[in-house]
């Protein structure tokens, strides 16, 4: 792993690559929040089909599907604590052995996973299809500090090459008879010679980073400029100003209601 | 005018006694190369970063003197000002990506954002320089999958895109193998004909040579000598300060051949080559007496990494009784081999003996009586608070009582000429000693077998010496050495033995002398033939072209 950009790119793009940044942010704000405000299964079925079927058009719906497995275990967590021992637990749906699943913390336990589908999904939707530069550009040209900027991509560079690192500096304690290998305590123990070469060496590196970043007028102060123009999208105002109008109508429905 | 003055220049960093610089003078002139000389800690990273503003301006400390750049003071500039006039490239080609951005066009693209280009220009102006720097077909990759060689160059591209009037290379080769030093070499010299004005600090001296105008000797902190490269290199006392000449000259001094004119020593093989002089192929490479050592049997050993790419491909090698250098570029699979030998990865297929102990059933940490695996970077271990407690981590480790763990690791500190440092705080030393500190802290389990993975890089004329009294000395022990190197001149003086890898596969192993005399192994694994081997092949083809009947 050379970085840790989640971003696929499919042969010829999809129309979901082609939407802007900005557009795609408002989307999953809009997507999560309604999720939240919705009461009924069957609504949050739809807000999160909605997600699925952009995925797909997106031709990234495969690459989802790992992210999902991530978060399988919270998803079953909520299924167990809220299944089992919800306090308005009341209708037995089956019982295992001596454990007794209710159907109101089921069906509590089901709209939350939904809910955490959705937001998986949707934060897909823009992480799977957005370039990590132009998304991060398009923040900074909406006013996010361009050093703010820089760390939140320089992270998903520089992490792996940490990862990178932490590998050659445990072989070189391996080495001088340092065992990493057996029991828990064994491992605890081995990773303190770890930490100091990890800081120290990272710390170096920063220095020379941060020589580099001078060398190449990272800190000059006069107007930045930009190689890459970004795409112009031209469903954008319609795309944003009818995500606004689904959002409000959600909360205007919601309160009156 | 000159384009750069520097004038009484003085600098200590702070909370340090000494000075880096001390009442430095000269000047550079447009489309001059000027090249510096010292050894390790003689001020020549120091002088670097002075010319480029970090000093003062990044570096805070005492700073006395003054430099003028195209007449305008370092002292009194921005240091975006004079970044816009002065490139900089320096020794780790990693850590001058900015690390932001995902393909090398806009890698090179960051610092014109920067300085706030027009697009237009932008485009242009990546383009010439990918162009000059051979890399174009990199132009999509993503900065971090290059290699070492590669991404030093994009390093390069970088600056140059900014259109600097001077370029300063901070020993921009050091850490890289040959290949991808000689691939920097070409870009330098193509950028010196080209007009350009560079400042160079350098340990490899024939490079230097061919290239400088002048040379720059230091050596702590004082600028020694300012002139002409071979009347530098001439000097009698160059060793005394611990650069060695270029082996050209030393050729020259041993047969006493001074240029009438000047009164100097040759510098380059060409000059070296007007003269009539006899050196003999024969006896330039050491044969090794054969010892009872430790065994180490490889018997169709194969490795893969876990993403399927295949990095080890059916090698067999006994390894016994000298020293063995191991050489071959990057990627050849030298360092997954010797990782291998200690256990530290698991083979795919078959197996590695170590004596009578098979490495998949051991650990690394348990077979550290028997292996002592010496890493590139002494800083990947380094972790205690002092240089003695440093080195008596491994034998602790070992289960060796406090005293005699204490005793060991003075033993090994005074051979590694590092015993009156043994309070001092390791990252307090340089890194040349830090690397023999990581040397003794694997002596000092005294393992029957010592492999060093790259143990010249980075090291000037003396660590090098010490280096081989090192191996010198564990041989005579009854210890099995071996050694990766990609310094051929290296290996040639020191190895009786040396295997060539390339590509997951044993090309060759066999003797130093029949390695370097097989020019396809050579060519095929990409290695350079020693320098005095060069000379003796050259003179010897000047005798053959001068008489071709004989």
């Amino acid at each position: 792993m050379r970085n840790m950009t989640l971003y696929v790119h499919p042969e010829n793009g999809s129309p979901i690559h082609r939407m802007d940044p900005l557009t795609k942010m408002l989307y999953v704000f809009t997507s999560v929040a309604i999720s939240y405000l919705l009461p009924s299964h069957l609504l949050v079925s739809l807000v999160l089909a909605v997600s699925i079927l952009l995925l797909v058009d997106g031709k990234v719906f495969r690459s989802i599907l790992p992210i999902i497995g991530v978060s399988f275990v919270l998803l079953a967590s909520i299924l167990v604590v809220q299944g089992f021992f919800h306090p308005d637990r009341a209708t037995v749906l089956w019982e295992i052995g001596p454990f007794t699943l209710y159907k109101e913390g089921f069906s509590i336990a089901f709209l939350i996973l939904l809910r955490v589908l959705n937001m998986v999904c949707a934060f897909g939707v823009l992480i799977l299809t957005t370039k990590p530069d132009e998304l991060v550009e398009t923040l900074v040209q909406k006013g996010l500090s361009p050093r703010f900027g820089y760390v939140l991509l320089s992270v998903l560079q520089i992490i792996p090459q940490m990862m990178t690192l932490t590998g050659k500096i445990m072989d070189a304690q391996r080495a001088r008879g340092l065992e990493m290998e057996g029991s828990l305590w064994v491992r605890v123990k081995s990773f303190i010679p770890l930490l100091g070469p990890v800081v120290l060496r990272s710390l170096a590196e920063t220095r020379e980073r941060s020589i580099a970043l001078e060398v190449r007028g990272f800190n000059s102060t006069g107007k930045r400029t930009r190689l890459h123009e970004l795409p112009l999208y031209p469903y954008g105002v319609a795309a944003k100003a009818l995500l606004a109008a689904i959002l409000l109508t959600v909360i205007v429905w919601r309160i009156w209601s | 005018m000159s384009l750069l003055h520097v004038e009484q220049l003085k600098y200590r960093y702070p909370n340090r006694s000494v000075l880096a610089l001390d009442e430095i003078s000269f000047t550079v002139n447009k489309g001059e190369f000027i090249g510096i000389a010292g050894r390790n800690t003689a001020g020549k990273t120091t002088l670097c970063y002075a010319l480029c503003g970090l000093v003062p301006h990044f570096f805070k400390g005492a700073y006395g003197g003054r430099i003028l750049l195209d007449g305008d003071e370092i002292l009194a500039s921005p240091l975006s000002k004079i970044t816009s006039k002065v490139g900089f490239v320096f020794e780790n080609p990693f850590s001058q990506l900015s690390g932001a951005k995902f393909t090398v066009a806009d890698e090179i693209a960051f610092g014109l954002e920067n300085l706030g280009l027009p697009r237009e220009v932008m485009h242009e102006r990546i383009q010439d320089s990918l162009h000059m720097l051979g890399i174009e077909h990199l132009r999509q990759k993503n900065p971090f999958d290059l290699s070492g060689g590669q991404m030093q160059r994009l390093a390069i591209a970088s600056v140059i895109a900014m259109q600097p009037e001077i370029l300063v290379l901070d020993e921009p080769t050091s850490q890289l193998d040959p290949q991808g030093a000689e691939e920097v070499f070409t870009i330098v010299e193509k950028l010196t004909q080209d007009g350009m004005t560079i400042v160079m600090a350098e340990q490899k001296m024939e490079k230097l040579a061919a290239y400088s105008d002048r040379i720059l000797l230091l050596h702590e902190g004082k600028l020694i000598q300012d002139g002409e490269p071979a009347a530098v290199f001439s000097r009698e006392d160059l060793m005394e300060l611990g650069v060695e000449p270029p082996i050209y000259t030393t050729v020259a001094k041993k047969h006493g051949l001074r240029k009438e004119s000047t009164g100097c020593f040759p510098v380059t093989l060409e000059e070296l080559l007007a003269f009539d002089l006899d050196e003999p192929l024969e006896g330039l490479f050491p044969v090794q007496e054969k010892i009872e050592t430790s065994n180490i049997q490889i018997e169709e050993l194969s490795f893969s990494y876990p993403d399927g790419q295949k990095v080890l491909d059916s090698i067999t090698l006994g390894l016994s009784s000298e020293p063995i250098a191991i050489v071959g570029q990057n990627g050849a699979g030298k360092t997954t081999l010797v990782k291998l030998m200690k256990a530290l990865l698991i083979p795919s297929d078959g197996r590695i003996v170590i004596d009578e102990t098979d490495t998949k059933a051991t650990t690394a940490a348990k077979l550290a009586k028997k292996v002592g695996l010496i890493f590139q970077n002494p800083d990947d271990q380094i972790f205690k608070k002092s240089v003695l407690d440093e080195v008596m981590f491994g034998p602790l480790n070992m289960g060796i009582d406090k005293a005699e763990a204490k005793s060991l690791a003075l033993q090994q500190l005074e051979a590694v000429g590092l015993a009156e440092k043994a309070e001092e705080n390791p990252y307090d030393v340089s890194l040349a000693e830090r690397k023999l500190i990581g040397v003794a802290s694997i002596l000092a389990m005294d393992p029957d077998i010592i492999i060093f993975d790259e143990p010249t890089m980075g090291q000037d004329y003396e660590g090098k010496l010490r280096l081989k009294g090192i191996i010198a000395d564990l041989h005579s022990k009854g210890k099995l050495v071996i050694c990766i190197l990609h310094d051929m001149d290296f290996v040639s003086e020191v190895f009786g033995r040396t295997i060539v890898m390339g590509q997951g596969k044993v090309l060759f192993d066999g003797s130093t002398k029949d390695v370097f005399s097989q020019l396809d192994i050579v060519q095929r694994a990409k290695i350079e033939l020693p320098h005095r081997y060069q000379i003796a092949r050259a003179i010897q083809q000047k005798r053959e072209f001068a008489s071709p009947t004989s």
